[in-house]
């Protein structure tokens, strides 16, 4: 059976932390303390006050998650990863741009 | 569900030990022809520039193409064996991970095939680039399980990213226990202002959860198509432009054609090779900011490869009365 649905997400969809807990599954309590370590920010919303997540940060909550459960990472191994992969994807991205016509 | 291969230097028209120069050239030979942005035959172009632009993200990039040629000329035979699989979703952990479910794309403008090999789900050998396969809540009496998340690659083109644009994806899930094929359409609006590697977050169309946990999302994420023209670096456009030496030298006016118009550009007199002129304005939208990044004009200066006696006799003549060396300390 098809379903013909139509996803219409905005560019620049923002979640309040409580909303990005539960979207993430992941306790708002953990989502600070990733903030605090510098793992995760915020965006800065210029209409309201306190934090508000994009997409990309529920992707990075959710892999650090899988990080620290599959992988049984503790925190310290968690920013080495997260930085090295972000590292990685920086240097693939600068070499697609030299390799490009 | 096996995978057809793809025989890249076929869509491109290579040898297989075409130099990367050859395929380059060879890739804006046919990007030209059938991008949809500037395609004159439209019908047909885009199913056409999806398998060029495919072709060109692998044999264009060295470590890509060094995967690729190791697939080997019985590539067709690995990719049936890995491929039996199809897509695998991306669960690792817990029960009905990617032991039972299969996915196939269509309409993201990538093959299986690219995806299984080539495609983001498959960086650091598959283990760290998928969200969390569900964390689920052990603690609960019963066993309920959040859906593994899963990605995907979406070729878009700088039009679409310029303009924003409807895309139709469908996805088919091959349970492997019970055969039972499911597909769900669905039409994914990728909004004006995406830059590459931004993913679109696709609400619960991941893999189910179980015991009433909820669905995994799908992840869409942008990937550029090449252009034949320019290249992209955040939200700006890099353009080359090929000169002859006079007009390098004494100064020139060109027209520079960008994603919207075309601009009349100054080029002053005295520009050497690799020089970047900035028009202001003319990349890519900026986020929500409203505001626009910039196109650079790549300098590029060629020479002529054959010159007739006359010139051959000015050039040198020119070789005589200037004083300008660059290897003078």
């Amino acid at each position: 059976m098809n379903a013909l649905q139509v996803f219409e997400p905005e560019a620049h969809t923002v979640y309040t932390i409580e909303l990005a807990a539960q979207l993430a599954q992941v306790p708002r309590r953990l989502i600070v303390l990733y903030y605090k370590h510098g793992l995760v920010s915020p965006v800065k919303d210029p209409a309201g006050s306190g934090w508000y997540f994009d997409d990309e940060a529920i992707r990075v909550v959710r892999r650090i998650e899988y990080l620290r459960s599959a992988c049984g990472l503790n925190l310290a191994g968690i920013k080495l990863v997260m930085g090295l992969m972000d590292e990685v994807e920086r240097l693939r991205t600068e070499l697609r741009f030299h390799h490009g016509t | 569900m096996p995978i057809e291969f793809k025989d890249y230097y076929k869509t491109l028209g290579v040898p297989r030990n075409a130099s990367q120069d050859d395929i380059k050239k060879a890739f804006r030979k046919l990007a030209r022809q059938y991008h949809p942005d500037v395609a004159k035959e439209k019908k047909g172009a885009e199913e056409k520039f999806k398998e060029i632009n495919e072709a060109y993200e692998v044999l264009g990039d060295p470590q890509n193409r060094s995967k690729y040629d190791d697939l080997g000329p019985d590539g067709e035979q690995a990719a049936r064996f890995q491929g039996a699989t199809g897509r695998r979703g991306r669960g690792r952990s817990g029960p009905g991970g990617d032991e039972n479910v299969e996915f196939h794309f269509d309409g993201t403008g990538f093959s299986d095939f690219f995806e299984q090999f080539f495609g983001r789900g498959n960086r650091f050998d598959g283990a760290g680039e998928f969200a969390n396969p569900g964390a689920g809540s052990v603690e609960e009496a019963g066993f309920v399980h959040r859906g593994s998340d899963f990605e995907s690659d979406i070729l878009v083109t700088l039009e679409e990213a310029l303009l924003g644009s409807e895309r139709t994806i469908s996805l088919q899930r091959v349970d492997r226990r019970t055969g039972q094929t499911r597909t769900q359409t669905l039409k994914v609006r990728v909004p004006p202002g995406v830059h590459e590697g931004q993913a679109i977050r696709v609400a619960g169309m991941g893999e189910d959860g179980i015991g009433g946990g909820g669905a995994g999302d799908l992840y869409l994420r942008v990937r550029f198509a090449a252009h034949p023209e320019y290249r992209v670096r955040g939200s700006d456009l890099y353009y080359g432009l090929d000169l002859a030496p006079w007009e390098a030298v004494l100064g020139t006016r060109v027209i520079v054609p960008t994603l919207k118009d075309q601009v009349s550009l100054h080029i002053p007199a005295g520009t050497n090779q690799g020089r970047q002129l900035r028009i202001r304005g003319r990349g890519l939208p900026v986020g929500r900011t409203g505001s626009q990044g910039d196109l650079y004009v790549v300098i590029n200066i060629e020479l002529p490869q054959k010159i007739s006696e006359e010139e051959r006799e000015l050039w040198t003549k020119l070789s005589q009365i200037s004083d300008f060396n660059p290897r003078k300390t």
